[in-house]
């Protein structure tokens, strides 16, 4: 298992932002659903080893992140695009997409071709000396995937990466995660249901910091079925039913 | 993006580099090419030209006054582009929403914070050494002897690291939009304000890096021209600013989340070990004292061969008594040559006359309080000149030059013809008395004496009496009172020429200084 998760919490204050989440993972794109403040963002957080939990345990490519060696060898097999993406408006794509990858310490050697490779993924190789501050919300998004595709890593946290890409690039996302996910963990935190169901194998439910859903695509559509659950897809009706039958 | 392979791209590849470099550099060149301080570096020039620049071509062309002024502005010229550059680096993470995504990363956060502020350091220190470069250039150009002083130079690099660590520690640690201007407003101040609290050679705040030399004597042409800079306060002062260079880089290793347990215990020993150095420079500097060549010495970082003078060939004008300068001063040459000429000329020849009038270092001491005395031989007050038994006399050249605070030519030469009591005293009476002389000698001595001294440009006051407040004219010498025999008979013996007074020298001054000519046989 890449990721094994066993009763993590988060709190920050009086709020408990993640209350004891169970979760294990292979290889794969796993879904990662939920409404605003369910917990999504603050798992992840802590997944990419932003924050630590406050209690429970997590192991991330069998390794300890609270080891703090163990926790810069999970750092070079992470990519981690934060739901906020900042950027420094004078890079070129090419050079903020180098500086990751030269701060994941990549071999020196490898640098360069990966890079290009990513860019090339994104498809932004055409605007790869573009400074960043003349690129569009949906560009920088994609600049923002391929900084965290180019060390080619074993799991990658993906937070809300479709906002702000038009319907084909949503497309041609889909498509990468699903090649990601052959020989990686990937974990694609999103409300949008549709991405959930064209890309994932496996998807968990949460709400208000617990997971109330942990399935696949089709076991939450089965949940929707023969209720009176609100959505137009059927994937919607089952998040909805799933939701209304935990707050009930 | 590309979906899959065989999705089908438009895009052209990317170039791929041949030549890996290591990643470090490439970091390095990556903040340098990005980095804000870049922008600052016409700021800092600008600042510089025209504040230290004009100021350090103000003055007369001598390395020492040129370098010791430059050490003294040139750390609040760059203040503001750095601090604020290195300060608003500082925080660009925080700033650009950042600090999530970096910190998801393998190398120490230190480390790449490290690699920013080297990238900032390295703008501002080439902007640095451009200017100190183009300006030591001009001065190589115009200096008629010496070499470049190294120390105030080195104590600027060393200002600029330290200001750009602070700048950077400050944005990094208190990451607000309000961090820049504070920390810049408040270095720029802390900077200027720590040179106001020195009095003299002995205080703590002579540490303050934009003081090359003693706070009571101020840049002087006597320091380091007759004998080898000393580095002892430069030394502190390096110390000072390398301890707060590293205290500050290395407080940013102390968070959590800054690196590994043997990184953070590394921080935390050099972040004491820079307020240990900081500590201890200003302790030092707390036992300077100032050294007979002017300049500051600290007794556990002296070392006495800095002591010994400079070995130099005077330069000499072609006049009956040569007057010689250190070449560093040549180009005063012709200046106090003709100050001196007219008495020269009378004396030149005569049997016991001088042979060389010939300068020599000033000899400083600390007095009481901010009192700094300034002599030839011994360290007493009042700066005489001595006459050695080579028939040479010394001369110390004023502590203004022309040009220098405004001094004009006029008042310099004023200031070099103090010497000619000396010189007439040597001639007439067989001695030097010098400048708090009471005329002494037969009344036919005191009359010749008076004469010749008149010819010089020198007034002539009468005698001082004790305890008397007088304000006596800086070219006033003490002489026969007015209306007293001698007075009348030094106005006649003034009235002869220069030539008919050289021949009557000539032929009774080995009576006169037997005291075998009266007053009356005064021409």
């Amino acid at each position: 298992m890449n990721v094994e998760i066993a009763d993590l919490t988060r709190r920050f204050d009086r709020t408990m932002a993640v209350a004891g989440v169970s979760l294990e993972t292979g290889p794969g794109v796993f879904g990662l659903l939920g409404p605003n403040g369910a917990g999504k963002t603050t798992l992840l957080r802590a997944m990419a080893t932003v924050i630590a939990p406050t209690s429970g345990t997590l192991r991330l490519l069998d390794r300890d992140p609270g080891q703090y060696g163990q926790r810069r060898d999970i750092r070079r097999r992470l990519g981690y695009l934060p739901q906020n993406l900042g950027y420094y408006p004078s890079f070129t794509v090419a050079e903020f997409v180098e500086y990751f990858a030269l701060l994941k310490d990549m071999p020196a050697a490898r640098v360069p071709a990966a890079v290009a490779a990513a860019v090339e993924r994104v498809d932004l190789g055409s605007r790869a000396k573009a400074k960043l501050r003349t690129l569009s919300g949906g560009m920088l998004r994609r600049v923002g995937i391929a900084q965290a595709i180019v060390n080619s890593p074993e799991l990658l946290l993906f937070d809300e990466p479709t906002a702000g890409l038009d319907p084909e690039q949503r497309v041609h996302f889909r498509g990468l995660l699903r090649e990601l996910g052959q020989r990686a963990t990937v974990v694609v935190s999103t409300h949008l249901v549709e991405d959930v169901g064209a890309a994932c194998a496996e998807v968990a439910l949460m709400d208000t910091g617990r997971i109330v859903f942990h399935g696949t695509p089709g076991e939450l559509i089965a949940c929707g079925e023969g209720t009176t659950a609100a959505g137009d897809a059927p994937l919607e009706r089952g998040y909805s039913a799933v939701l209304a039958g935990a707050r009930s | 993006m590309t979906a899959a392979a065989g999705v089908p791209t438009t895009a052209r590849p990317l170039p791929v580099e041949h030549v890996p470099r290591p990643i470090p550099w490439r970091l390095l060149r990556l903040e340098m090419r990005r980095n804000t301080m870049l922008w600052m570096v016409p700021v800092a020039i600008v600042l510089f030209w025209y504040h230290t620049y004009r100021q350090c071509m103000a003055q007369p062309p001598m390395w020492n006054l040129r370098a010791m002024t430059m050490q003294h502005g040139v750390l609040l010229d760059f203040v503001p582009p750095v601090v604020g550059a290195a300060a608003w680096m500082g925080w660009r993470d925080r700033r650009r929403r950042m600090t999530d995504l970096v910190a998801t990363t393998a190398k120490p956060r230190l480390a790449a914070q490290l690699v920013t502020w080297a990238a900032t350091t390295i703008w501002a220190m080439l902007a640095y050494l451009c200017c100190v470069g183009v300006m030591y250039a001009v001065v190589a150009d115009q200096v008629a002897w010496g070499g470049p002083l190294w120390w105030p130079a080195a104590v600027g690099a060393a200002g600029i690291t330290a200001m750009s660590a602070v700048g950077f520690a400050a944005g990094s640690i208190f990451p607000s939009r309000f961090t820049t201007p504070l920390v810049t407003v408040g270095v720029f101040f802390a900077l200027g304000f720590s040179s106001q609290g020195a009095h003299n050679a002995s205080s703590p705040w002579q540490i303050s890096p934009q003081l090359a030399f003693p706070a009571d004597i101020g840049p002087d042409p006597g320091m380091a021209t007759f004998y080898h800079y000393l580095p002892d306060l430069s030394i502190a002062q390096v110390m000072l600013l390398a301890g707060l260079a590293v205290a500050a880089l290395s407080v940013l290793g102390l968070p959590a989340d800054s690196g590994g347990r043997w990184l953070r215990r590394s921080a935390a020993v050099l972040t004491a070990a820079g307020v240990v150095a900081a500590v201890t420079a200003v302790d030092l500097a707390g036992t300077g004292r100032t050294g007979p060549h002017g300049m500051v010495i600290i007794p556990a970082l002296h070392d006495a061969a800095n002591d010994r003078p400079i070995r130099y060939q005077p330069v000499c004008s072609r006049t009956a008594v040569p007057v010689c300068l250190n070449p560093a001063y040549a180009v005063y040459l012709p200046a106090v040559t003709a100050a001196l000429a007219p008495l020269l000329g009378e004396v030149a020849g005569l049997p016991g006359g001088p042979a060389r009038i010939s300068q020599t270092a000033p000899i400083y001491s600390q007095g009481p309080g901010i009192g700094i005395g300034i002599s030839v031989g011994s360290p007493s007050p009042g700066g005489n000149p001595s006459v050695s038994g080579s028939r040479t006399v010394s001369l110390i050249l004023p502590g203004q030059l022309p040009g220098q605070q405004g001094t004009s030519s006029a008042q310099f030469a004023t200031e070099v013809r103090s010497i000619a009591p000396a010189i007439v005293d040597m001639v007439i009476i067989g001695g030097p008395v010098g400048q708090d002389r009471v005329p002494g000698g037969s009344a036919a001595q005191q009359a010749v004496a008076a004469a010749l001294l008149k010819d010089a440009g020198l007034q002539l006051t009468g005698p001082v009496q004790s305890g008397q407040p007088t304000r006596i004219p800086d070219n006033a010498v003490p002489g026969p009172a007015p209306g007293t025999p001698e007075y009348v008979a030094a106005l006649r013996f003034a009235a002869l020429s220069a030539a008919v007074r050289h021949a009557w020298l000539v032929t009774h001054l080995a009576a006169l200084r037997a005291g075998q000519i009266s007053l009356a046989q005064v021409p």
